[in-house]
């Protein structure tokens, strides 16, 4: 039983984790940039930041650190109440 | 009690024109200075495409008011804007003291040297891929 866990444990340690698909670590462009800054009205800035279907890209896929990504919501859902940005894809 | 800096966005229905905007502008101002704001400028970003419709319209007018004024004015003010027929949709934001005034609409983007689009370093992941 206890050498059983002890070999368990030995194997984890050698296992090397690897970033799968991504050769290079995304960097958050905000903090990268001080000078773009997070503005609800500035639509087209944004829209960078929604999928074609209107949905906010999440900062997996952007790279955006958790603070920037706060302040995009706030400014993408501001922008949506005053129709800059769209809650959806157009309809036909 | 302390006044702050605000800014209303406003979103106006294309039906009054510009003389009818122009007006309501006006008004807006008026409106403002009787809740004892201090106007700081106001833009306006002419008629544009909406992202989507509203009250059967694709398009609007957009207004941009920069003022300070209490908490207790804002509220009247939305209260007053909310009322009035024409306004479609407004948003109103508090603005950090020493957050430069909006510069005006033409040169408002997002400051990238490089024009790439965005999915553009997406792909460049993955061919520095080893």
């Amino acid at each position: 039983m206890m050498k059983d866990r002890s070999e368990r444990r030995g194997k984890g340690e050698g296992r090397t984790f690897r970033r799968r698909g991504m050769g290079r670590r995304k960097v958050c462009r905000f903090c990268a940039d001080k000078a773009m800054l997070i503005d609800y009205k500035d639509a087209r800035g944004l829209g960078h930041f929604l999928s074609e279907r209107g949905k906010i890209i999440p900062s997996r896929i952007t790279g955006n650190c958790s603070r920037h990504q706060r302040q995009l919501t706030t400014a993408i859902k501001r922008a949506r109440t005053v129709a800059l940005l769209p809650f959806t894809a157009a309809y036909p | 009690m302390a006044d702050r800096r605000y800014e209303t966005l406003v979103v106006i229905h294309p039906d009054q024109g510009e003389p009818g905007v122009k007006e309501l502008a006006a008004r807006i101002r008026k409106l403002i200075e009787e809740q004892g704001g201090t106007i700081g400028q106001i833009q306006e970003w002419g008629v544009r495409d909406l992202a989507y419709v509203v009250a059967k319209q694709h398009r609007a007018f957009y207004l941009l008011f920069e003022y300070r004024a209490t908490s207790k004015a804002l509220a009247e003010i939305e209260r007053n804007l909310k009322l009035t027929d024409s306004v479609l949709r407004l948003v109103s934001v508090r603005q950090a003291e020493n957050a430069p005034p909006t510069p005006p609409r033409t040169v408002r983007r997002f400051e990238r040297e490089d024009g790439e689009p965005e999915g553009a370093d997406r792909e460049n992941l993955g061919e520095e891929m080893p």
